[in-house]
């Protein structure tokens, strides 16, 4: 299943411009949350605006949890959940949702979090239900679904990884930002390496399961078109006699520093047609007071066609054919995490010019700070994102995965927006100052290859 | 988290013990509601515009549309791509706004706009946050009543489509669905599809006049879907619409699509192909037909996904290609029904016939009973998932009544669906898929697929620019080039080369007689993509290469190449840049008679006996890579080129079957100077300066 966007895809988180007015907040999600006595975090949001629900597990477990040598691992595991379990054969899982209409159902592995969830019509609710405690109880682990699976892994890195223009650097070569001596779990990619790859064994994914997906480690959320009394009544009735895991999860130790030097390097991109930078700073984690600025200053300098990087490098200078700024391609974290200023050569140019270019915009901002226009736009901008993205029960369903994991609470997905709402211009130009700064950053010169 | 809470529920429910056991087989589905969809209002505005409002409050936002009449089929012949023309300008520019203007303004406020055209109708559609409503609601009447179609867009955007359109062409599968179209649809609109000369035909005035009379209230619809009612709507209409009146233009009669008897093959040779492309189809009914459910549930049967027919036999049983599958259109005239399919050359003929085998087999015997269920219950189940937004709801509502479906449509879509009979499904395939009467369009190589075709159904053969093609001529492939050595004068010729119209380089190029033939000597200079190269070839006076030299420096690393040609063998040596640094291979290997080397070719032009129509297919060897090709260069228009050196009329060619289709630019007259050179799909040209 899925596990890296596609590079296009992030690209094109070209976060939409929003409303100059006060006041639009996203509407409120009314939810309901409780725990099953194994441990089952359960949060319930009802709307019946559309017959439509969906149902979305998140297991507390991602690429921070692999240890050394495993790397890649939470990723391939995430593979295996689709191979059946006690009850459904192989193949089965996505036959029995296809044909009960589910559309968009998947997977996913990001650095904190492993998600799998199923958009249904809201009658099918409780196949989504019941397909989720199987696996949550009893997944199929067998040598050879496990070669398949190892191989399509394989498979995927070369499709999405190796053989895309940028993408080793964005997904990979990124990564090294962070030292794996201070802080291993967010040091090393979520699609892993492939002698990693090739040393895992069938034993490990027995103790992957057993360790990372009990009930005691997951959030289970139901969103939309369905009734609180008989959802509960099926939720126990599936999920609860699930045992917990009774042994503690080894701890995700992490003493990155911020400013710990400048280091520059080259890599070469068989994929590419044109040369390219990628300026990466570290940031601190989603929690944390600055990282609502950051977001925002990410708006303004590599978010739209207004944006600044695209104002300065590719309009006006013309020295860029792209220049978008990625703040962790694959959501927020519970550790440090990177904001990318990538910017691609245009036809011709030299790349030191470009880079010196980039770096020049970067400095400015720290020194300059942005306007109130360009903050309010970038508010505006956060606004219409939040809004145009709460209009389907799965999207829903994330936003308050989201906010429960990286927040505390499906509250937060309130509270998440007003400290949004709250950032100053002060507050950005300060952020802008203390990260965005050459010895809190890596460089990486793209040269490209492939038009060799 | 709230364990106090969660313990209450626990005591409510009774305790966990007395609960059922969960089940060991997957629990079967809950009864279906009736559909409730967000209730939808209607309008008639005193201008005779249709307004549909589909109300949702759940989020601040709304999102809005205006169709016209104005797609693809009203496209003038000659001048097919107005319409996606206009639809692109409409928001590049309008009431007075430039296009930067009109697009600060929707970032500004929050929001999006954009217009594309269909085969039936012109769509602009925009979005944003309640407040900002208005502004957004007058961008998109400004772009509907009072675009400007300023000529730097314009040129802008025709450039652009040019180059689009470069690269669809040199794509099989969009070769094939237009072949297929134009087969199937024969001389209605619907057949219809830009070509480089129709986009270059079209001018400002086409484009007013197109606007003028296809964007008026009249015939066109208004949807407002989300946070909006209809009072509001009315008022925004009255205030940004005010003054726009026009009737709906008067509807012509389309050409009616050629009634066919038997199948046959339309083969598109495409030299070299490795992979074919397959399109099985024909004509069905309107929109309006009662078999429309019947067809919709035998055709996922068929092929609608991953589950149906010809994925499973095509790919998961065969392993002949990637992807098998059949759709069918629902345009507001007649639509269309095909298979297609996309495989390895050595298997084409096995394909199609198993696709027939398929198409006559879901008309002809029942479908069983489990799997036209499996069928049925995806189709009813993943419905509500097509309407989860209010703009989901609105462009369902607007395409039922732009197609003049009842008004109960999607209210009863899936009951009707869920009730079409076994039998009924059968029919509508055996009345609407006919593989009896197909159109058959294979794009491929020909030279492999023409005598394994002809044993299924009689073959048309054509090139891949639609010319009839002698099936001797397969057989005839890559004869040398006619060159005449005679014709070749002593040049010095020197080019600029250009990157999106910006000099970055030059190329000089000194041909020169010798006692015994020629030589030709060429150097290119891009110092921005750190170029540099000498290119040395020697020839024989009757034409034959001899020898090719090449030094020089590709992105900082070096090139070389030393190639002898003697005795039907080309042997020598090739350095190229790779990654990880440069390849060098040893090259011996025999060549067909007549094979140039790949750096001779321009050299070589004038030798040719250039003439409108004139078509060449010849054996070329390309020394950099050590392969063997087989390259056409064709005369594909006559056009007049301004270049530094002066204004000249010439002849244009397309070089193709290389590693990317090459434009060279000739001069009508001897002694046939090259002055100008476009590489496909880059921003790279050459001009002459002198």
């Amino acid at each position: 299943m899925r596990c890296l966007p596609a590079l296009a895809a992030c690209l094109l988180l070209v976060a939409r411009p929003a409303a100059s007015l006060a006041g639009q907040e996203p509407a409120r999600i009314a939810t309901e949350s409780y725990t099953l006595p194994n441990g089952l975090e359960v949060i319930l949001a009802e709307n019946h605006a559309t017959q439509v629900v969906a149902v979305d597990v998140w297991y507390h477990v991602g690429s921070r949890n692999e240890v050394a040598g495993r790397t890649g691992f939470a990723h391939l595991f995430e593979h295996m959940m689709f191979q059946g379990s006690a009850h459904v054969k192989k193949g089965e899982h996505m036959a029995l949702l296809e044909r009960a209409g589910s559309e968009g159902f998947n997977g996913s592995t990001a650095e904190d979090r492993t998600n799998y969830y199923e958009p249904l019509p809201s009658n099918r609710l409780n196949l989504g239900l019941w397909l989720e405690a199987d696996r949550m109880r009893s997944l199929a682990i067998t040598d050879s679904s496990f070669q398949n699976q190892r191989e399509a892994v394989k498979e995927e890195r070369r499709l999405r990884v190796d053989n895309q223009p940028y993408s080793r650097s964005i997904f990979e070569e990124a990564y090294t930002l962070i030292d794996p001596k201070a802080c291993f779990p967010y040091s090393h990619s979520i699609i892993g390496s492939m002698d990693d790859l090739n040393a895992a064994r069938t034993g490990d994914v027995q103790a992957f399961f057993d360790l990372y997906y009990a009930p005691n480690n997951a959030t289970l959320v139901v969103a939309g078109d369905f009734q609180p009394a008989e959802t509960k009544r099926l939720i126990e009735q599936y999920f609860g006699s699930i045992p917990r895991n009774p042994r503690a999860i080894p701890p995700v130790s992490c003493e990155q520093r911020f400013g710990t030097g400048v280091v520059r390097r080259q890599v070469k991109d068989p994929n590419a047609n044109l040369p390219a930078v990628l300026q990466i700073f570290r940031v601190p984690a989603y929690d944390s007071a600055d990282y609502p600025a950051l977001e925002l200053l990410s708006v303004i300098l590599g978010q739209g066609e207004s944006s600044r990087l695209n104002r300065a490098l590719v309009r006006e200078s013309k020295l860029a054919a792209a220049a978008p700024v990625l703040l962790n391609p694959f959501g927020p974290r519970r550790g440090p995490g990177e904001l990318i200023a990538f910017a691609i050569t245009n036809q011709g140019i030299a790349l030191d010019s470009l880079d010196h270019a980039l770096s020049a915009e970067l400095a400015r901002v720290a020194r300059e700070g942005v306007t109130e226009a360009e903050l309010s736009k970038a508010k505006n901008s956060y606004r219409a994102g939040v809004i145009t993205g709460r209009q389907t029960p799965l999207a829903v369903a994330e936003a308050l995965q989201s906010a429960s994991l990286f927040l505390g609470s499906p509250d937060a997905v309130t509270t998440d927006f007003q400290r949004h709402m709250a950032v100053t211009a002060a507050d950005i130009r300060r952020v802008a100052g203390a990260y965005l700064r050459p010895d809190n950053s890596l460089t990486l010169l793209v040269s490209a290859e492939a038009a060799k | 988290m709230k364990t106090a809470r969660a313990l209450s529920l626990l005591l409510a429910i009774g305790s966990p013990a007395a609960l059922a056991q969960a089940p060991t087989s997957p629990p079967p589905a809950a009864p279906v509601r009736p559909a409730s969809l967000p209730p939808f209002q209607e309008a008639v505005l005193p201008n005779g515009l249709r307004l549909l409002v589909v109300e949702s409050h759940e989020q601040p936002i709304v999102s809005m549309s205006l169709s016209f009449p104005a797609g693809r089929r009203y496209d003038p012949a000659g001048h097919e791509g107005l319409a996606e023309m206009v639809a692109g300008l409409l928001t590049k520019g309008a009431g007075g706004k430039s296009a930067d203007e009109v697009s600060a303004a929707i970032e500004g406020v929050g929001g999006s706009i954009g217009a594309s055209a269909g085969p039936d109708f012109l769509t602009i559609r925009a979005d944003a946050l309640t407040p900002n409503l208005g502004l957004a609601f007058g961008l998109m009447a400004d772009a509907v009543m009072r675009p400007a179609f300023a000529p730097a867009e314009l040129s802008l955007l025709r450039t652009q489509t040019l180059s689009g359109l470069k690269l669809e062409l040199a794509q099989p599968s969009s070769l094939a669905s237009r072949y297929f179209a134009r087969e199937v649809y024969g001389a209605n609109p619907y057949a219809r599809r830009p070509v480089p000369k129709s986009i270059e035909a079209i001018t400002r005035d086409d484009l007013v006049r197109f606007q003028r009379l296809r964007l008026r209230p009249g015939g066109a619809l208004l949807v407002l879907a989300g946070d909006v009612s209809l009072a509001a709507a009315r008022q925004l209409a009255a205030k940004a619409l005010a003054g726009w009146t026009g009737a709906a233009p008067v509807a012509t009669r389309a050409a009616a699509p050629p009634v066919r008897t038997t199948t046959d093959i339309l083969l598109v040779h495409r030299p070299g192909s490795v992979q074919s492309n397959i399109v099985v189809g024909n004509t069905t009914f309107a929109p309006t037909d009662p078999r429309f459910y019947a067809l919709t549930l035998a055709n996922r049967v068929l092929g609608g996904g991953a589950a149906s027919r010809l994925f499973m036999i095509l790919r998961e049983q065969k392993s002949w290609t990637y992807g098998a599958f059949s759709s069918f259109t629902r345009p507001a005239g007649i639509g269309a029904f095909h298979a297609n399919t996309e495989v390895r050359t050595e298997v084409t003929d096995s394909a199609l016939r198993e696709m027939l085998t398929q198409l006559r087999r879901v008309g002809g015997e029942p479908v069983p009973a489990a799997e036209l269920s499996a069928a049925r219950d995806a189709l009813v189940g993943s419905f509500p998932l097509s309407l989860q937004t209010a703009d989901d709801v609105a462009g369902a509502v607007a395409e039922a009544r732009l197609l003049g479906l009842p008004a109960n449509y999607l209210a009863t879509y899936r009951t009707r669906l869920a009730a079409v009979p076994a039998t009924a499904v059968s029919a509508a395939a055996h009345s609407a898929i006919r593989p009896d009467r197909a159109v058959i369009v294979v794009v491929g190589d020909a030279t492999r697929l023409y005598d394994r075709l002809k044993a299924i159904a009689p073959v048309r053969l054509v090139d891949v620019d639609g010319n009839p093609l002698p099936p001797s001529q397969l057989t005839a492939q890559a004869a040398a080039l006619p060159l005449d050595l005679a014709r070749l004068v002593p040049r010095n010729d020197s080019f600029t080369v250009m990157v999106q119209g910006r000099p970055f380089g030059y190329q000089r190029g000194v041909l020169e007689r010798t006692a015994d033939g020629l030589r030709y000597t060429e150097e290119t200079a891009i110092p921005a993509a750190g170029v540099q190269q000498t290119t040395t070839l020697t020839l024989a006076a009757d034409g034959g290469m001899r020898e090719v030299h090449q030094t020089g420096k590709a992105q900082g690393q070096d090139t070389k190449i030393d190639m002898t040609y003697a005795g039907g063998r080309a042997k020598g040596s090739a350095t190229t840049p790779g990654q990880g640094g440069a390849k060098t291979i040893a090259v011996d290997t025999t060549v067909a008679p007549g094979t140039l080397d790949d750096n001779a070719i321009q050299a070589l032009l004038p030798a040719l006996p250039w003439a409108a129509g004139a078509r060449w297919t010849a054996p070329v060897f390309a020394s950099g890579l050590g392969t063997s090709l087989t390259m056409t260069l064709a005369v594909a228009g006559e056009e007049s080129v301004t270049v530094p050196a002066g204004t000249f009329q010439v002849f244009r060619a397309e070089l193709t079957g290389g590693p990317q289709p090459v434009t060279f630019y000739v001069t009508k007259a001897a002694p046939f100077r090259l002055v100008k050179v476009a590489i496909a799909g880059t921003p790279i040209e050459m001009q002459l300066v002198k």
